[in-house]
């Protein structure tokens, strides 16, 4: 058959398509449990690391996060257990970024009226500008951080940190307002979700 | 061609350098080069899917019909990119969240298509997956270079560890994309200036038989 013709094309280009495609099933299959397990301990994690509970390198996070809820099932969006510092309710969320959906979780106190902390868990913002929302700094300045009447109002990014956990502000980004902006409707929802759903 | 594989190593690595000689992948350049652990690891993944994009066209470079030919490389680099994301989703899950969107941008890098249609295709395959993967290196030390100055700069830290002490201004610009597109500049410059001094005392006939290489690979348009 020759190499250029009409039908030697067409079954070339499937059999090569149908060849790398199967073992890209072969290889996802392979490794989709490892996958799943790694993406349930994030998720442990980032609930944990919410409300502030230290997690040593060698720690199983699956056993500590049973301990703090030990009747957690699948698919709920609304965590509750008590702390050090008293009832804490957790608030898994998904809301619209700049380039995709932002996940993670808001933990606030039992009484509503302050922030614990956040985490993200996943996130499709530009690297290096919107991405940042997942850095320490930006995360750190929520703990704590009491709601206001209006909520929490991020600020436009100033490249220092906001320390002040009475003012409800919390620094955006530079150069990335979009994704600041985002970041405060998420939350804000999320406050008024919450306390629809307690009251 | 049947260059030698130690020529190809000089090639890839200065005399031809993918980003300063052929300016391809300045994309990720800009992108990638304002944190040095994802700037290495996103090299490691991009030398193994060049090495091995160019292994795969090689191989079957006499069975790719010409009219379906780009289409086929694509495919194959598509291939290995999704095979270095799910074994780092597997395996490496936190780099694998750090990196994010980088893994899959390697697919639009254009030092890949760039010798698996320069090269690759009318070479045997070992000496393809040597061009492929020292093309990689020659991206890879460019890459860190750059980013070793954005980070050292932006955020006063090597490998995420602190260097520089808290009193010293960060250069907010330097964790931006623009601040790469300046170091770039200023690294073409000095490269180019260190090729031009040397080939001022070589023989003219040695310069013209340079530009002519400079020039010879296709893809270069991108």
């Amino acid at each position: 058959m020759k190499k250029n013709s009409l039908v030697y094309t067409v079954v070339f280009s499937f059999i090569t398509a149908f060849f790398f495609v199967f073992l890209l099933s072969m290889a996802d299959r392979m490794t989709s449990e490892k996958t799943a397990e790694n993406e349930r301990k994030t998720f442990y994690t980032s609930v944990l690391k919410s409300f502030g509970v230290r997690i040593e390198e060698d720690e199983d996070v699956t056993l500590l996060f049973n301990q703090y809820f030990p009747d957690y099932l699948e698919g709920d969006n609304l965590l509750k257990t008590s702390a050090e510092g008293g009832d804490i309710s957790i608030k898994l969320f998904r809301g619209s970024g700049l380039w995709g959906t932002i996940t993670g979780v808001i933990a606030f106190s039992g009484d509503l009226k302050r922030i614990e902390g956040l985490q993200i868990i996943s996130h499709n913002e530009t690297p290096g500008l919107g991405g940042r929302i997942d850095e320490e700094w930006f995360k750190n300045q929520f703990k704590g951080e009491r709601i206001g009447p209006s909520g929490i109002t991020v600020r436009k990014g100033s490249g220092s940190p906001d320390s002040d956990s009475e003012n409800s502000e919390v620094d955006g980004i530079t150069g990335a307002s979009l994704t600041s902006k985002s970041i405060e409707t998420i939350i804000n929802d999320n406050i008024d979700m919450i306390k629809k759903e307690v009251e | 061609m049947g260059d030698k594989p130690s020529v190809i190593l000089k090639n890839n690595l200065w005399n031809n350098n993918p980003i300063f000689i052929q300016i391809l992948g300045i994309c990720s350049t800009l992108a990638v080069t304002n944190n040095l652990i994802n700037t290495i690891i996103m090299t490691v993944g991009l030398i193994f899917v060049t090495g091995f994009t160019n292994l795969t066209v090689s191989i079957l470079k006499n069975m790719i019909p010409d009219r379906v030919r780009m289409i086929i490389q694509t495919l194959i680099i598509a291939f290995y990119v999704i095979i270095v994301d799910i074994i780092l989703r597997a395996y490496l899950p936190a780099i694998s969240r750090s990196l994010g969107p980088y893994v899959g941008l390697i697919i639009t890098n254009c030092i890949i298509m760039g010798r698996a249609e320069g090269f690759a295709r009318s070479n045997p395959p070992l000496i393809s997956l040597w061009d492929g993967v020292t093309s990689g290196i020659g991206y890879m030390w460019v890459l860190i270079t750059i980013a070793f100055v954005r980070e050292l700069l932006g955020s006063g830290t090597l490998l995420g560890i602190k260097v520089l002490p808290e009193s010293f201004t960060f250069w907010t610009i330097m964790v931006m994309p623009p601040s790469a597109f300046f170091l770039l500049g200023v690294f073409i410059w000095i490269c180019k200036s260190i090729i031009l001094k040397k080939e001022s005392v070589k023989s003219p006939s040695v310069q013209l038989s340079n530009n002519s290489k400079g020039t010879q690979s296709p893809g270069e348009a991108k």
